[in-house]
């Protein structure tokens, strides 16, 4: 028996010995990786279960951000939503469409080269939609064939594209938002037996950085700065990318990245909301977009709330919607989803910088005189006070807010609709509803009233966020109300098999550009479908014949046309006044930067491009990067 | 001829049946929940970006159903899926259509096996001889102390511990990584360097499981000692002036041991399901987060492959030991 404890704390005390026997300070990156010319950021989607592929034009899933699209390829053009611009990247100029629509010509930029030597030409483009058409497994395969009739070049930098039938905006297929179709390679992929089936690996780029090195794991990928970053787009637009390798790296849940962001291996990643704080809390080299509260990226271009089942009793009333509408406290409201901390919209649009003045600003004084009818007389719906309350309680939790009114509405948004429950209450009564002794709403046939919001599982999500939230106002109301966290959330809303659901309220528009085509398309009376069957077009299944009129009218002129904003803003009015889904507040897009080893980070007070890493833009952000020169 | 009729021919046949209905419920579980395949990639493709317009979407739709095989009746997928798993194929993944679910998992299993073949097998080890040696020598200090140390250190939920230990030796004391399976821009080989380093960033997942496991077999086998150290031979043998150690070893542990094999069989064959929240925490590639997030997505292929592998694994490891048994227990011989 001794023998045997004598022979176990032996065992122990060597195998101590040779694993300690490297050094203490635990470093992430192999020794021959310089930290301070590393850029170690998050990857969003997590592991990576094929990392050994990089054949991202598959139609399905490859993990796209783990540096393939926001190092390794270059689009056409890109929206840039912080500063509300499309940037010429692989294109020179915009598309030029004839005057029906019916043909697209792309000037390519010149002097653009892939990673092995081999210049970009028009040949890549052509060659990447036609192979796209001839096989239905690649992504945009469904666009292609439906609209392309022929693609060819005009020289080595030209491309022409013929229309089976108009299409004014066929070169959103290009533009990368967050998405995009790039060119590929024809010199790589015209080799490949089978371009589904083909690994691409090693891959070559038409970005600014090449494919180092990845773990078979799916964890990280390692990315090296070509020498020849000055024959890409993002060299020609903006110069040499700062640190000389970035790290794609993916630790897990939030408390690990605040573990590996304290101990400064991890620059940049997206946090909870408690993440971030309990990140500022413990990490002096540690910030967030905005360096006082609410901390958020009030930039990202899409707008969260609640959709209702327009197709569905009661939610096919229109008093219905707005009753519920206004019997929401929206400072309430967005105190219990983020503590304050998200900037109001009252649009089926994001209030970003861009979008309050492209339509937040115009429509305000539409918007103070819009009114709807109560009991035939009219009630103006429009509370342009409604973001110095939220400051106000934001100051009340303890946080530093400004003063200046127009900073408030920068950060809070410019107003929302009226707290108003008696108002709602009118609606309601007006149509058959009724309280019972307990002052819980029956509905108008004498049953309880029970509405159920459908949710996803992440209670960091804002979706997760307004359905609790939109739940206690409600249920403060006197209406019964359920909350389902569902993993099969996007299958229930596709068949319309909801009450609500926290899905966005309408689909996101463009983020850089004013043009509302991609938000209003969704609304197309052509999509709706009955409950039960899936539906392509947006899970509220509202439609309109006045906006589907806009729809056609926008579909006939350029994007650029100064007659969009306009259609635009009539779109929005229809939208407002038939509320098929409820606006609650711009996504609070939570970031953190770890200043030790980088700075110049694109925060708000420096916005100079958008701040995500798992976004295309984030190659035009690394030469604006500075290293602090710590080792 | 005995041996095999009235023991090895009905083992594999159970075998072979366990193995056969456990595969159809995992091909018709994932198909009855309503989670549906194509819709949660359209949604991941549209919620990371990717402009779908609803013509696109619906056409995309099409495409997909197709290319999953999704068409047709139940039971000629079934019919369709037996022809291939009998050619060893379990087909492609349909979240990562067209890549084999095959390739998905020969690239995770190596590290699954890998840390938890040797993590439930010490955590065995160590366990029952300790167990064992406290359920023999109860009265001992030491005895008590290890015992109420697996108490208290048993009901921590495993995420919470292995938090903790990441926390205290890769945050604050910096000895180990945070997480991966080996070290950023090394490359994979088989020198001294990179096994030393695979084995540091294994120790801590390891070391979680290691303890955990261990207490849990602590607890087991000290309640088995406690029953056979009552036995009549046990008794006999202490009259008769055997060695304790002889004893504790020879005659206790050796016939407490025999459910705690059974055990081991069953949790061997448990590490092809992976070990999600090991994964999660360390960031260890593995089968686990593989299979949740094939759950996640509805890729019903990767999920029927993942769970067969288990079944296949467990089934095979309880056959195994049951073959072997005889060789641990000499009245199965004798009988």
């Amino acid at each position: 028996m001794k023998k045997f404890l004598k022979v176990l704390f032996l065992s122990v005390v060597v195998c101590s010995f040779i694993l300690g026997s490297i050094p203490v300070a635990f470093a992430q990156l192999a020794p021959e990786l310089p930290r301070s010319e590393t850029l170690m950021v998050d990857i969003l989607s997590g592991r990576t279960a094929t990392p050994d592929n990089f054949n991202v034009w598959a139609a399905t899933w490859r993990s796209p951000d783990r540096g393939i699209q926001q190092l390794m390829l270059e689009p056409l053009w890109i929206v840039e939503y912080a500063t509300g611009k499309i940037i010429n990247a692989l294109a020179t100029d915009k598309p030029i469409y004839n005057k029906d629509f019916t043909k697209m010509t792309v000037k390519l930029r010149k002097g653009i080269y892939w990673s092995d030597g081999v210049e970009f030409t028009a040949d890549d483009l052509v060659f990447t939609v036609q192979l796209i058409m001839k096989n239905s497994s690649l992504g945009y395969y469904a666009q292609f064939s439906t609209y392309v009739d022929k693609v060819y070049k005009v020289g080595n930098y030209t491309v022409v594209f013929q229309f089976k039938e108009p299409n004014s905006r066929f070169h959103t297929y290009f533009l990368d938002r967050w998405g995009a179709c790039r060119p590929l390679p024809k010199h790589v992929f015209e080799k490949a037996k089978d371009p589904v089936t083909f690994a691409f690996n090693p891959p070559i780029s038409s970005g600014p950085y090449t494919m180092k090195s990845y773990d078979p794991g799916g964890y990280w990928c390692l990315w090296e700065r070509r020498a020849d970053w000055d024959k890409t787009p993002t060299g020609k637009l903006y110069g040499m990318p700062q640190p000389k390798y970035v790290l794609y790296i993916y630790y897990g849940p939030p408390e690990k990245k605040v573990l590996a962001q304290n101990n400064h291996q991890l620059d940049m990643t997206g946090l909870t909301m408690e993440a971030l704080r309990s990140a500022l809390a413990t990490n002096k080299y540690a910030r967030a977009y905005r360096k006082d509260f609410p901390w958020v990226v009030n930039v990202d271009p899409c707008i969260t709330g609640i959709t209702f089942n327009t197709a569905k009793f009661p939610y096919n009333n229109k008093d219905v919607r707005w009753a519920l509408t206004l019997s929401i406290d929206i400072v309430d409201y967005i105190g219990l989803a983020f503590d304050g901390a998200a900037t109001m919209g009252a649009l089926p649009i994001p209030p970003t910088p861009v979008y309050l003045k492209w339509y937040y600003g115009p429509l305000e004084s539409w918007f103070k005189n819009f009114a709807i009818d109560v009991d035939g007389k009219p009630f103006k719906v429009y509370d342009s006070d409604a973001p110095y309350r939220l400051a106000e309680y934001a100051k009340s939790r303890g946080y530093k807010v400004p003063t200046e009114p127009k900073e408030i509405r920068e950060i809070f948004g410019y107003g929302w609709f009226k707290y108003a429950p008696d108002v709602a209450e009118k609606l309601l009564v007006k149509n058959g509803f009724k309280r019972d002794k307990d002052g819980k709403w029956l509905l108008p046939d004498g049953k309880p009233w029970k509405i159920t919001i459908v949710t996803g599982t992440n209670p960091a999500h804002p979706a997760f966020r307004n359905a609790f939230a939109a739940s206690q106002e409600w249920k403060k109301f006197g209406i019964d109300v359920e909350v389902m966290s569902t993993q099969m959330e996007a299958t229930l809303a596709s068949r319309g098999e909801f009450d609500a659901d926290s899905t966005w309220p309408a689909t996101e528009p463009w983020g850089g550009h004013p043009d509302l085509y991609r938000t209003f398309n969704s609304w197309r009376s052509i999509y709706i479908k009955p409950i039960g069957e899936q539906t392509f077009g947006h899970a509220s299944r509202w439609s309109s014949p006045k906006l589907d009129k806009i729809i056609e009218q926008m579909e006939k002129v350029s994007w650029d046309d100064p007659k969009t904003r306009q259609l635009g803003m009539d779109g929005l009015k229809i939208a407002l006044e038939e509320m098929p889904s409820i606006p609650t507040f711009a996504y609070p897009g939570v970031v953190s930067w770890d200043e030790y080893y980088w700075t110049n980070y694109p925060g708000a007070e420096n916005a100079y491009c958008q701040p995500y890493e798992h976004w295309p833009n984030f190659k035009y952000m690394l030469p604006f990067l500075k290293p602090t020169g710590r080792k | 001829m005995d041996f095999l009729k009235r023991y090895l021919l009905p083992r594999v046949i159970q075998y072979l049946v366990v193995i056969i209905v456990g595969i159809t419920l995992v091909f018709l579980i994932p198909r009855l929940s309503p989670v549906d395949p194509v819709q949660q990639l359209i949604s991941t493709i549209r919620m990371q970006g990717t402009y779908l317009d609803p013509k696109a979407a619906e056409k995309l739709t099409d495409t997909l159903k197709d290319l999953y095989g999704l068409k047709g009746s139940l039971l000629q997928q079934y019919l369709a899926f037996w022809r291939r798993l009998l050619k060893g194929d379990f087909g492609p993944s349909l979240f990562q259509f067209p890549v084999p679910v095959l390739s998905l998992i020969k690239d995770s299993l190596p590290w699954t096996a890998g840390l938890l073949t040797i993590s439930t097998f010490l955590s065995w080890l160590i366990g029952n001889v300790l167990g064992g040696l406290v359920g023999f020598f109860y009265q001992k200090r030491w005895a008590k102390f290890l015992e109420n140390f697996a108490m208290v250190i048993r009901p921590i939920p495993y995420y919470i511990f292995s938090l903790i230990l990441l926390v205290v030796f890769a945050y604050l004391l910096k000895l180990f990584p945070l997480g991966g399976g080996f070290p950023v821009g090394m490359k994979v080989s088989f020198s001294w360097r990179f096994i030393i380093d695979v084995l540091k960033y294994a120790f801590l997942p390891a070391l979680s499981m290691i303890i955990l496991g261990s207490a849990v077999w602590l607890q087991t086998m000290r309640l088995i000692v406690s029953n056979v150290v009552r036995e009549d031979f046990v008794v006999y043998a202490k009259n008769g002036g055997l060695k304790r150690g002889t004893i504790a070893f020879k005659y206790v542990m050796r016939n407490a041991m025999l459910p705690q094999v059974t055990g081991l069989a069953l949790s061997m064959g448990q590490i092809f399901s992976g070990a999600l929240i090991t994964e999660i925490v360390f960031s260890y590639p593995g089968l686990g987060t593989l299979l949740y997030n094939a759950i996640n997505t509805g890729d019903y292929s990767l999920i029927m492959g993942i769970t067969a592998l288990s079944i296949i694994g467990i089934s095979t490891f309880i056959l195994l030991i049951d073959l072997l048994y005889p060789i641990f227990d000499p009245r199965i011989r004798y009988k």
